[in-house]
């Protein structure tokens, strides 16, 4: 999968993630903002990069939990080649 | 408690959520007047359970009150412990702006006796169902004992001295007793209680094997305590949060001051050795009339554990009569949660803040469902009673062996 991680997705992801509701144009227009001033915590941003992976079903680039910023998160999550290899590929556990 | 003259703890406000009301004007007009809201337990998953009644908190909607970004992250047992503060702290005029130069001269003690069950149950079942990828990272801080003292810590901004008490049923008392300690010890506020939600499928299904669970299926008899009908206790969810503050410094920001926590002990006996806890209910007591320099004949009110198993009423009896002498059998004894259930660490709570009521409206709950008291105690049934109250003893024990006892002396009205 490419598909390319949205403002709008990101908006949603922390609705559902976190219970936050956030404008897609404020995270646009504050992207450089953190994600503490839109009241998002590390467990947060945590929830949303395991929901990331779950969707894709491969693993996120290492540290995308620890990214302060929606501008710096979606860099990371949405630059080509930072995928992991297939070996590494988030196992499928459970039913 | 008052042993530290200088810094008395009285309370300034009060929120509660209860199955019988989830505010304070709600849950005093139906204590008063004694209705019984027990009733068949209809949460989702627990129909089939062998517990048929209990108390259910509804009509409860946790975002009236506290935003969605904190209801995510918390179970039931939360929504209800930061729903109570609000209230608690609205009650109090206790805003951020009296605090906002001093975040450390609030703290905030609560008491749990099983955590966040329902969120655990849901994240555990993703567990096992889809993969350990599919558990919230909430669940590292939701199913805590801690999680609602956290919560409301951060919510509020409260930075003073925070704890929490996971000392069976009566950490209730505990917690306010904490308090008052956290208080002595040059804190100004604390924002303490205790809210439980027992009332999920995992945590009625632990609840199944304790023996003095009463599984009658019939509201009006499953929770009679002190009577020849009593067959185990009913469990409920709910509790209540209060905000403790330091005497002089209630009067400086003219808090009116509903009442004094004035004394507490508590001892230790053992799980289900009802026999046992009369000697350690008698014990606690004592050291309770100690703490707050107050004589058995003081006492106007008695606010019971009322566990509902014949041996450990009966043990509850003699406690009283151990440490009241002759002001047992005359002093009025009541039980309310008979209406409501017991709610484990937040029963005790919600009696504090029914004392509190009570002393405030000179009148004597009643005991619902309560008729035909086979001990030798005053118990008040059927009706309230009129009564000048100026000092409430509650008691509380738990299932695990844990018996405390408070006094409470009648709060100055505001000089305003």
């Amino acid at each position: 999968m490419t598909a390319q991680l949205t403002l709008d997705e990101l908006a949603a992801l922390m609705k559902s993630a976190a219970g936050l509701t956030v404008d897609p144009k404020d995270l646009a227009n504050r992207a450089d903002s953190t994600f503490a001033e839109f009241g998002l915590d590390s467990l947060g941003l945590l929830g949303i990069v395991g929901e990331l992976e779950n969707r894709r079903g491969r693993p996120m680039p290492t540290d995308a939990e620890r990214c302060k910023t929606p501008r710096d998160f979606l860099a990371l999550v949405n630059t080509p080649g930072k995928a992991p290899l297939e070996a590494d590929k988030v196992p499928t556990t459970g039913a | 408690m008052s042993s530290a003259k200088e810094r008395r703890s009285v309370v300034t406000g009060m929120g509660v959520i209860a199955p019988n009301g989830v505010s304070i004007d709600a849950f005093w007009k139906a204590t008063k007047e004694g209705i019984s809201v027990l009733d068949r337990v209809t949460r989702e998953g627990c129909e089939h359970l062998p517990l048929k009644v209990a108390g259910e908190v509804r009509g409860f909607d946790p975002a009236d009150l506290i935003e969605e970004r904190y209801l995510v992250q918390t179970d039931r047992f939360t929504h209800f412990a930061m729903a109570a503060a609000n209230l608690a702290l609205d009650d109090a005029h206790l805003g951020r702006a009296d605090y906002a130069d001093s975040p450390f001269a609030v703290g905030v003690v609560t008491a749990a006796g099983s955590g966040g069950g329902e969120f655990g149950q849901r994240e555990l079942q993703r567990l096992w169902g889809q993969g350990s990828k599919y558990v919230g990272p909430y669940q590292s801080i939701a199913w805590f004992y801690a999680a609602s003292t956290g919560q409301i810590s951060i919510r509020g901004g409260f930075k003073g001295p925070c704890g929490v008490v996971a000392s069976d049923e009566a950490g209730g008392l505990d917690a306010l007793a904490h308090a008052c300690r956290t208080v002595r010890r040059g804190t100004d506020a604390v924002v303490v209680g205790a809210a439980e939600a027992p009332l999920a499928p995992y945590s009625v299904v632990c609840q199944l094997g304790y023996d003095d669970l009463s599984t009658l299926d019939d509201p009006v008899r499953a929770y009679r305590p002190f009577t020849d009908g009593a067959c185990g206790f009913v469990p409920a969810e709910g509790g209540a949060m209060l905000v403790v503050e330091e005497a002089t410094a209630a009067e400086g920001r003219g808090a009116p001051v509903r009442a004094e926590l004035s004394g507490h002990a508590a001892t230790f006996t053992g799980a289900s050795r009802w026999e046992e806890s009369r000697a350690g209910l008698a014990h606690a007591i004592r050291g309770a009339l100690e703490d707050a320099r107050c004589a058995p004949d003081e006492i106007d009110v008695v606010f019971a554990d009322a566990l509902g198993v014949p041996s450990a009423d009966r043990a509850e009896a003699l406690a009283l009569a151990d440490a009241l002498g002759r002001q047992a059998t005359q002093v009025p004894v009541t039980a309310p949660k008979t209406g409501t259930g017991r709610a484990y660490c937040g029963a005790p709570v919600l009696d504090i803040a029914a004392a509190v009521l009570a002393m405030e409206h000179g009148v004597v709950p009643p005991t619902p469902n309560v008729v035909d008291v086979c001990h030798d105690l005053d118990v008040v049934t059927g009706r309230a009673r009129p009564a000048e109250l100026r000092t409430a003893l509650v008691l509380s024990r738990g299932l695990m062996g844990s018996n405390a006892a408070m006094v409470l002396r009648q709060g100055r009205p505001s000089p305003s």
